[in-house]
């Protein structure tokens, strides 16, 4: 910025710096790379050294086996279903708390707001013992109901949405009131369209957020049916099949749903995951 | 005392609002901690459970399993987080002026990998690495450097996991860093060019100091990220060799899922719970100072 309008030429430091920069973006995107073009090889030429570094024949059989020996399109639906019954239930009930914490007046309001607050820091993985035997009693170990419910938890949401609801006026509610709309009318009415974009970064973080929570669901699902994409993949690492170049495939199959949610919604992770920090 | 009756249902209304999250919050949240504490004074078996106070976690720290564990997560949140905070300064400070579509494909470039997260990427670093026919090992022997089991080496695997984790992760922060410098003011830096100072002045003098609080809330988080490391030492290296690449989440799943050593487990998670607690304070202080 500064730069363009002073016309002058980028300094020698600078232009060192950024050829570092780029350099190092591509080697991050290596892994992805090899990853991609080693799951097309077939079992002998992933292992050949010096590589192909792009495969010479394109084999889309370590693919096919990948779903016919694995039931992966199974293990996709899990995560599907997982990540998107938690992610819709965090958003409602996130937004009618954070709305509730933002613009209504009860008693004990800060306190139990800043009781949510300060356990937004405490990795949930660290009580995972007791958390398995909640579940274990309301009869979810092995179930995907297991998986969703305790990440309705988190005060994530709250901490993301009641910024959004603070910047609304608390004129634009009481004229709502003032004209007979009830408190729900209100929220839905009125309030939750102005959130809209906070509601979209919540979604979209908090989709991928559970889409890649290895452990717990690990720990909930121990049954072929139940795992989930991440959990049914690793479990290939642990495969005898020496052949990398399917392990390679299920790697990939695990990692595109995401490359494409990235691709599609870049802007809502740039303004989504500021937002904590801006808070914060 | 008088009950104001719209005092009362403004109430019911806000208690209303929350009681779902607050539900989800109880059971799943606030009830393990307490349980959790409850779990740790107590040995578990299939068949009984005996009170034995503070023994699990004396048991804890003559344990050199722990002990292992606890300093490798200590030197892996150090030395992560350190690596990030510095790799991602340099590279937003390096682009964050630039065209916009460079600014968006370095950002994207970096945050790829946290996108695919840590079960490919692991998946990914063990083929890489794999002593047989891993491309690492092979470009290394082309360059004739001494042959070397990265993962198998007691004293390499920690350097190893360290910078898969960094590698892996450090893409947030970089995106956190850009947002954060794009907003200083135009005039700032302007006003030290007239002055004649040089973009490293301007980078360490006026950008550094201005996004320190960017840098605390990357150090926090990072900090109780690394803490709970889990999936790359169970997909790299499985602790080993020998344990040395453990850490405390994966004592805690060990004890509690592989050794069914529940109240060991359960001490694990206190000792973990209280760790992050301490560390969490000075960023919940502002952050609810801001509220």
């Amino acid at each position: 910025m500064f730069k363009r309008k002073n016309k002058r030429k980028l300094e020698k430091f600078d232009l060192i710096a950024n050829a570092l920069v780029i350099f190092f973006a591509l080697l991050s995107l290596f892994p992805l790379f090899w990853l991609i073009t080693s799951s097309f090889k077939n079992s002998a030429a992933v292992v050949k050294m010096p590589p192909d570094w792009i495969p010479k024949t394109f084999n889309y059989g370590n693919y096919i086996d990948v779903f016919s020996n694995q039931p992966a399109f199974r293990w996709a639906i899990n995560s599907i279903i997982v990540s998107l019954v938690s992610t819709v239930a965090l958003v409602i009930v996130s937004s009618l708390a954070a709305y509730a914490f933002s613009k209504l007046e009860f008693k004990g309001r800060n306190l139990i707001f800043i009781i949510f607050i300060s356990s937004l820091m405490i990795p949930k993985e660290v009580m995972i013992v007791p958390l398995y035997r909640v579940v274990q009693d309301l009869g979810m170990v092995n179930s995907l109901n297991g998986m969703i419910w305790p990440n309705v938890a988190t005060a994530f949401g709250v901490f993301l949405l009641k910024g959004f609801f603070d910047s609304i006026p608390d004129s634009l509610r009481e004229s709502a009131r003032m004209d007979g709309a009830s408190e729900l009318r209100t929220f839905f009415k009125i309030m939750l369209p102005i959130v809209k974009p906070g509601i979209g970064a919540l979604f979209i973080l908090f989709f991928v957020q559970v889409w890649n929570d290895y452990l717990w669901q690990l720990v909930i699902g121990q049954e072929e049916h139940v795992k989930t994409l991440n959990v049914g993949i690793a479990t290939l690492m642990q495969d005898l099949n020496p052949n990398f170049a399917y392990k390679m495939a299920g790697a990939t199959v695990a990692a595109i749903p995401m490359l494409v949610i990235f691709i599609v919604f870049q802007r809502y992770f740039t303004s989504g995951i500021t937002i904590g920090a801006e808070k914060g | 005392m008088k009950v104001n009756p719209y005092a009362l249902k403004r109430n019911i209304t806000g208690y209303l609002f929350i009681a779902p999250q607050l539900f989800f919050f109880i059971v799943f949240l606030v009830y393990p901690i307490f349980e959790g504490i409850r779990l740790s004074l107590f040995k578990i078996s299939y068949q009984e459970t005996t009170f034995v106070g503070l023994d699990n976690y004396k048991a804890l720290f003559s344990d050199p399993v722990f002990v292992k564990s606890t300093i490798n997560t200590v030197i892996f949140v150090v030395a992560i987080v350190a690596l990030t905070v510095i790799f991602a300064i340099f590279v937003s400070s390096a682009i964050f002026d630039k065209n916009a579509k460079y600014v968006s494909f370095i950002r994207g470039s970096y945050y790829i990998p946290v996108m695919v997260s840590m079960v490919v990427m692991s998946m990914i670093w063990s083929f890489l690495l794999n002593p047989a026919n891993g491309l690492i090992p092979y470009v290394m022997r082309e360059l004739e450097m001494p042959a070397v089991n990265f993962l198998g080496n007691k004293d390499l695997v920690l350097p190893v996991i360290i910078f898969v984790t960094f590698a892996t992760n450090v893409g947030q922060a970089i995106i956190l860093y850009i947002a954060s410098m794009i907003g200083v003011p135009r005039e700032l830096f302007e006003a030290a060019e007239i002055d004649g100072a040089s973009r490293k002045d301007v980078i360490f003098k006026i950008l550094i100091p201005l996004v320190k609080p960017t840098t605390l809330y990357i150090i926090i988080i990072n900090i109780i990220a690394v803490l709970k490391i889990f999936v790359v030492i169970q997909l790299l290296t499985g602790g080993g060799p020998n344990n040395a690449s453990t850490t405390l989440m994966y004592f805690l799943y060990n004890n509690a899922f592989k050794y069914n050593q529940l109240g060991i487990a359960s001490a694990v998670g206190v000792i973990m719970f209280v760790i992050a607690l301490f560390l969490a304070i000075p960023q919940l202080r502002s952050m609810l100072k801001k509220e």
